[in-house]
């Protein structure tokens, strides 16, 4: 996809070898992957104008090419139910940005302002990410999210590019496969609709070699029939020079 | 020839079956390697050329030595190397100059010692190139072939046993590690288990895993390939998954491998790189790719000597019958924990058995024909069960030790599996009688195993290889099915 290149590029022109989260987004919607609703602003007034756009409740996110770890900068608020909330989450947004900035001892780049997101409803979290591995090359990692993957680490893996039998194989093998045919009176999850995630996750990386980590956590997944979305979506590329570590 | 993938096959063929074979460095020192690999050409079984590479010889144990491969007045297929590793340039010359293709290098002291012996390493490669001489090593024990007997492992045999070759089915094995390869070589000579080739690839400068994948998977003297390594070198786990897609499909390829520790990347910037360990990431693969991955050497040795003798499964049901009722149960027990299926016989198939065998007996899962059987009721079981299509895999007890079971039972085992088709295992347990009873019932081509737990790991590969070959056709119980 031509769109992601120039994202790509772009990135890696401003010297950072993550993407930004509404590029992120426009490139998995090129994919055909559900996200909720998006958009950004830099003001706090034009992010009262999208929020209602949006509809809410929304979601505000800091957008900089110098924060990698956005809720470690203190530039996420959730649940934003009308104009003066989003007013003042723009505010609190920029003063922690400026504040972790000078912490760290650094000019944040501000300019981007936020971005806005649909607070989308609760579905079955899962996590779909990729990594690049030296013997293997790209591997997809699909698992539940929450306790599933941080406690029970209840993942299985898949090279890419892999096909659709795979990515059912991957969806059943996973010992909390059961939750998504639906347990305690739930109704069945969208199943399909989450291996449509999977296999075009697989399309975009094999399309894009450079991605060399990419993490789709979490990924709502509604009842059967009403789709999946990428809450929050994180991809880290090759850079042109030594990747600098980066912690938690 | 040159396959798509970057596997290159070509000249692989002289390591096997040279007729002319050199040994540059052969030594009348006793206990030398230079000695030992000669020892192996020497032995009434090769009936090819052997000659000795030396300037300190004129002969060696008997052989002609000639200063060079020059003066050698006949073809040469192959040379093998056990010369110091700063020699092996000028040696590689002598080796192209004679036009041949083929070189193993035993020797150490290349690129495992650093850049000074990589600095070697790559100018051997560089000669060879120039050449066309394809190279086995360095720094490994190099081929043993049971067919054609060529063998330069510098281990003498009354140390280190060879195996034999099988009329039945046999094994080919490729081990990143030299001592392994030995080791394995040595285990299977006692094992009795029908080997065709044993590969120790060393640095791999050149011929690597993928290349003898490629080779030995259209290599119609091997039924089953076996694979030993401790990891990939970078970007190599992806073209050896490239490789084994094409294999497997046709032929069943085993894996061990070592090193299963989770090392989380320390450099990881997302929450999959941090999870994901290498070992996951291989075992993904070789699933993905058909490759069935064994715990241990024991395990994988068990799976390919059945994989070699039987058919696959074409579903995961499976019956045991069995003469001794203990031995049925753990059997069981060890099928259901590797996730096989393991149903009862439909009533009409209970009351088909009820009307053949004395009602002492018990129908269940495992059949058992109790200690006072002869072979006949075997035989109505095996006929009432395959005519019933109930199962797709059996796993026969046969314990000896009973005074009314006769020889006459391994007859109606293979008979009953030929006629099927469909894969059978048999757990012969004890001593000396029922292991050579065992071994009858092997040069019959049904795979027998001395406990019930080493019989169902076999008939879980069988059953995993089933799902490999057939695919969609596969018949897999449902977790539902099962309960």
């Amino acid at each position: 996809m031509k769109a992601a290149k120039k994202i790509f590029e772009t990135a890696l022109a401003e010297g950072r070898t993550f993407i930004l989260e509404n590029e992120a987004k426009d490139i998995m919607k090129g994919y055909g992957i559900g996200v909720p609703a998006y958009d950004t602003a830099k003001s706090a007034d034009e992010a009262v104008t999208k929020a209602r756009k949006i509809g809410y409740p929304v979601v505000l996110k800091i957008l900089s090419k110098d924060i990698l770890h956005k809720s470690d900068a203190g530039g996420v608020k959730v649940n934003l139910k009308d104009d003066s909330e989003v007013r003042k989450a723009f505010q609190e947004i920029m003063e922690s940005a400026r504040k972790y900035g000078s912490e760290k001892g650094i000019q944040v780049d501000l300019s981007r302002g936020v971005l806005i997101s649909d607070f989308a409803d609760q579905g079955t979290e899962v996590i779909i990410g990729v990594t690049r591995d030296p013997q293997f090359g790209h591997a997809l990692m699909f698992g539940l999210g929450g306790i599933f993957v941080e406690v029970l680490k209840d993942v299985t893996f898949r090279l890419i590019p892999m096909t659709e039998s795979d990515a059912r194989e991957m969806v059943g093998e996973i010992k909390a496969a059961k939750i998504l045919d639906g347990v305690r009176g739930q109704p069945p999850r969208d199943v399909d609709a989450l291996v449509n995630v999977i296999m075009s996750i697989s399309k975009m990386v094999k399309e894009n070699p450079e991605i060399i980590e990419l993490d789709c956590n979490p990924t709502f997944v509604y009842d059967k029939g009403k789709g999946a979305l990428v809450v929050d979506a994180r991809i880290l590329i090759e850079g042109t020079k030594p990747k600098e570590s980066s912690a938690h | 020839m040159t396959v798509s993938l970057g596997v290159e096959t070509e000249g692989i063929d002289f390591f096997f079956n040279a007729k002319g074979v050199a040994v540059y460095g052969a030594s009348a020192t006793p206990n030398s390697v230079g000695q030992a690999i000669l020892q192996n050409f020497i032995k009434p079984q090769y009936t090819g050329r052997v000659y000795a590479v030396n300037p300190k010889y004129t002969t060696v144990l008997g052989v002609p030595c000639y200063p060079s491969l020059k003066e050698i007045p006949n073809p040469v297929d192959m040379v093998i190397v056990a010369v110091p590793a700063r020699l092996t340039p000028r040696v590689f010359e002598d080796i192209g100059s004679k036009g041949v293709k083929a070189a193993i290098v035993i020797s150490g002291g290349f690129s495992e010692t650093g850049p000074a012996g990589a600095a070697i390493e790559d100018e051997m490669v560089a000669t060879a190139k120039k050449y066309g001489i394809r190279i086995i090593g360095p720094n490994c024990v190099g081929v043993i072939d049971t067919q054609t007997h060529v063998d330069s492992f510098f281990l003498p045999e009354y140390r280190c046993g060879r195996p034999k070759s099988s009329a039945v089915a046999n094994i080919s094995l490729v081990s990143q590690s030299g001592a392994f390869a030995a080791a394995i070589s040595d285990w299977t000579s006692q094992l009795g288990i029908g080997i065709s080739k044993i590969i120790s690839l060393g640095n791999k400068c050149d011929v690597d895993d993928d290349d003898l994948l490629y080779y030995l998977g259209d290599d119609p003297s091997t039924q089953v390939i076996c694979y030993y390594t401790e990891g990939y070198d970078r970007e190599k786990g992806r073209t050896f998954f490239d490789t084994a897609r094409t294999v497997t499909a046709r032929k069943p390829v085993l894996v061990v491998k070592s090193g299963k520790g989770r090392r989380a990347r320390a450099a990881a910037s997302s929450h999959t790189g941090a999870i994901a360990g290498s070992d996951q990431i291989a075992d993904a693969a070789y699933r993905q790719a058909g490759v069935i991955r064994a715990d241990n050497f024991e395990h994988m040795f068990d799976m390919a000597k059945a994989l070699a003798m039987q058919p696959p499964a074409k579903g995961d049901r499976v019956l045991m019958v069995t003469n001794g009722g203990g031995l049925g149960v753990m059997t069981i027990d060890a099928l259901e924990a590797l996730g096989l299926s393991v149903p009862k016989p439909s009533p009409e198939l209970e009351n088909r058995f009820k009307s053949r065998l004395p009602a002492y007996c018990a129908w269940h899962n495992p059949v058992d024909v109790v200690g006072d059987t002869d072979a006949s009721r075997y035989d109505a079981v095996f006929d009432e069960a395959l005519k019933s299509d109930e199962y797709d895999a059996f796993v026969v007890g046969m314990l000896l030790q009973t005074p009314s079971l006769g020889m006459d039972v391994t007859n109606v085992i293979s008979n009953y599996q030929r006629q099927s088709g469909k894969p059978f295992v048999v757990v012969s347990m004890g001593g000396a009688f029922t292991t050579k009873a065992g071994e009858i019932m092997e040069l019959m081509g049904t795979p027998t195993y001395a406990t019930g737990e080493k019989a169902a790991v076999a008939a879980g590969a069988l059953v995993e290889y089933g799902k490999i070959r057939y695919g969609k056709e596969f018949k897999q119980t449902s977790e539902t099915e099962k309960r």
